[in-house]
């Protein structure tokens, strides 16, 4: 990586880069010592109780709060050294979205506009439309409902065109409808148009659903990271088997796995090693005895079995 | 910063500080409706005993209004702006949005300078200028002020009410509370200082106060409470200047600092 590239090589880099970023509010450690790489054109979340250091974390990234120690790159770029460079395209979405209440929806995009530069307001109308609020644009926002101005946060996030969104806890508020079309425009946006999204929440399935890689943080330290797959379990050992008789297909199996058992009408398999490599071998053997397999699933450890299994390791150990 | 960014950034403070209808009515009560009703006192005091009261207008009822509202209630209206101005964006929660888009703090700050400035201006103009109707309209054959005055009497009540206009953006940038920020301003204005203006035991050192210094260049004095301090017109441009800056700058550097 390049000690002090320009932004425009700093597309290539990764988006958000923490070495030992730590924060302290007196005696209590807020952050401690974090690492993240969060690479560009990805989603990432960052997944973690209510007062796990995400916001803290957050608001250090933006220069809202001053770390106590540590270094922050954004989009290849120092922060704070060069805090103004690197957030001039990077839209961010901090705790519940705030405004003045006695202005309309595009007035008050129209005052971040004419903070971030000349060629903002351009941007005001097609954000309003893409998160849904072009119909209520002129109206105040005292009377948006707290998924409107949802809404109008990740709108006023848009407006830097940026290359980087930091949206904490962004379904907030959000009905279920509301969710899905969200969760939908997180993904275009990054996946479609090649932003980075990073995000964090306290809400797995969210996690779960919309981020390629996350970490998780628990009181103030990240425990965990990678892509949702190797937070989730990483290798699944165990798989289920439908078929007609079961039992030929417990005879065909005993002995070549390490435990198979019934389990609602279908055959629960444990295995020594990967089960996606020997979910082959098993079905080859099952057809073999002459067992007619109508159904073969790896099972997988979710997300939420993991994440709860590391932070109350952690809660104990404390 | 570009001169085109400035200039939209002082336009949306504006937009911010007169779409907000609590300041601006407040604002208009004390900077127009207090203008109409002294003068509807004065001229019905005039009509009912014209023999012991003179009219509400001509060159004495001009420079009696701007005493009388420019120094004691057109400041709450500069105060109440420039408050709003100051703490709006921290009290409304849209400090840290407009601090995480990476534009300097300062310039955040220096915004809000000119917005209030001008909407003050706004303000006082629509009650200068009952003053000024009222000064022709209810002289009642006495003199009426020469546009000289007229123009004194403005440039007098713009720095007078702009001074505490600005202070009043350093402050509640300082505290970021509307409320703690009307109450020090209020307190200071209609209590404070007059307590002080008036120990004589304090000296020259009244000479460090601000009304004492804007008292010293009125434009038409006339015999009013005010104590009138000899105070040096260096002194008075000394004091004129440090205090806006002072607290001004307290503004900026909490703005700078402070945690979004």
């Amino acid at each position: 990586m390049p000690s002090d590239p320009s932004p425009a090589t700093a597309v290539e880099t990764a988006a958000v880069e923490t070495i030992g970023l730590t924060k302290r509010f007196g005696d209590r450690l807020a952050v401690d010592r974090v690492d993240l790489t969060v690479p560009s054109g990805s989603v990432y979340g960052l997944l973690g109780h209510n007062g796990a250091g995400k916001t803290t974390l957050i608001r250090m990234l933006l220069g809202l709060t001053a770390s106590s120690s540590g270094e922050i790159r954004l989009l290849g770029l120092p922060v704070p050294g060069r805090r103004a460079e690197a957030l001039a395209r990077v839209g961010a979405l901090v705790e519940e979205p705030r405004f003045h209440p006695h202005l309309t929806g595009r007035e008050n995009l129209r005052i971040v506009a004419d903070v971030r530069g000349p060629d903002t307001r351009t941007r005001i109308a097609p954000a309003l439309e893409r998160v849904g609020l072009g119909r209520r644009a002129d109206d105040r926002v005292g009377s948006y409902s707290l998924g409107m101005r949802q809404r109008l946060g990740v709108a006023r996030a848009l407006l830097a065109d940026p290359k980087l969104l930091i949206l904490d806890e962004p379904s907030n508020g959000l009905d279920p409808a509301g969710i899905v079309e969200f969760r939908q425009l997180i993904r275009s946006l990054a996946h479609d148009e090649g932003r980075t999204v990073f995000l964090s929440s306290h809400q797995l399935s969210e996690v779960e659903k919309v981020c390629d890689s996350a970490a998780i943080i628990d009181r103030g330290r990240v425990l965990e990271h990678g892509t949702i797959d190797e937070l989730a379990g990483g290798r699944a050992q165990a798989l289920t088997i439908g078929c007609e008789d079961r039992g030929a297909a417990l005879a065909a199996l005993t002995g070549f796995v390490r435990r198979v058992e019934c389990a609602e009408g279908l055959l629960r398999v444990t295995v020594d090693g990967d089960a996606r490599t020997a979910a082959a071998a098993l079905n080859a053997r099952l057809v073999a005895a002459g067992v007619d397999v109508w159904h073969l699933q790896l099972e997988r450890a979710t997300l939420e079995q993991r994440f709860l299994n590391i932070t109350s390791t952690v809660g104990a150990a404390a | 910063m570009t001169l085109t960014v400035a200039r939209r950034m002082v336009a949306s403070e504006i937009l911010k500080l007169r779409k907000r209808p609590s300041t601006m009515a407040w604002a208009l009560v004390f900077g127009a409706a207090s203008m109409v009703v002294y003068y509807a006192y004065f001229a019905l005091e005039h009509a009912s005993d014209p023999a012991h009261h003179g009219p509400a207008g001509g060159v004495m009822g001009f420079a009696r209004g701007l005493q009388g509202l420019a120094i004691l209630v057109w400041p709450l209206a500069a105060a109440m702006i420039g408050t709003e101005a100051g703490a709006g964006d921290i009290a409304a929660g849209v400090f840290r949005d407009l601090a995480a888009t990476g534009r300097p703090r300062l310039a955040l700050f220096l915004a809000r300078i000119p917005a209030a400035l001008a909407v003050t201006a706004g303000c006082l103009l629509v009650g200068f200028t009952v003053a000024v109707v009222a000064s022709f309209t209810l002289a009642d054959g006495s003199p009426t002020p020469a546009v000289g005055m007229i123009a004194a009497g403005a440039g007098w009540v713009l720095l007078a009410d702009g001074i505490v206009c600005v202070i009043a953006v350093g402050l509640g940038s300082l505290t970021g509370s509307r409320a703690i920020t009307l109450t020090a301003l209020i307190g200071w204005e209609l209590v404070v200082s007059p307590q002080l203006l008036y120990a004589s035991s304090l000296g020259a050192a009244r000479q460090a106060l601000l009304d004492g210094a804007l008292v010293r260049i009125e434009p038409r004095p006339i015999p009013h409470g005010t104590p009138h301090l000899s105070t040096s017109i260096g002194m008075v441009v000394l004091v004129m200047t440090l205090w806006p800056l002072v607290i001004a700058a307290l503004g900026a550097w909490r703005t700078a600092t402070r945690d979004a």
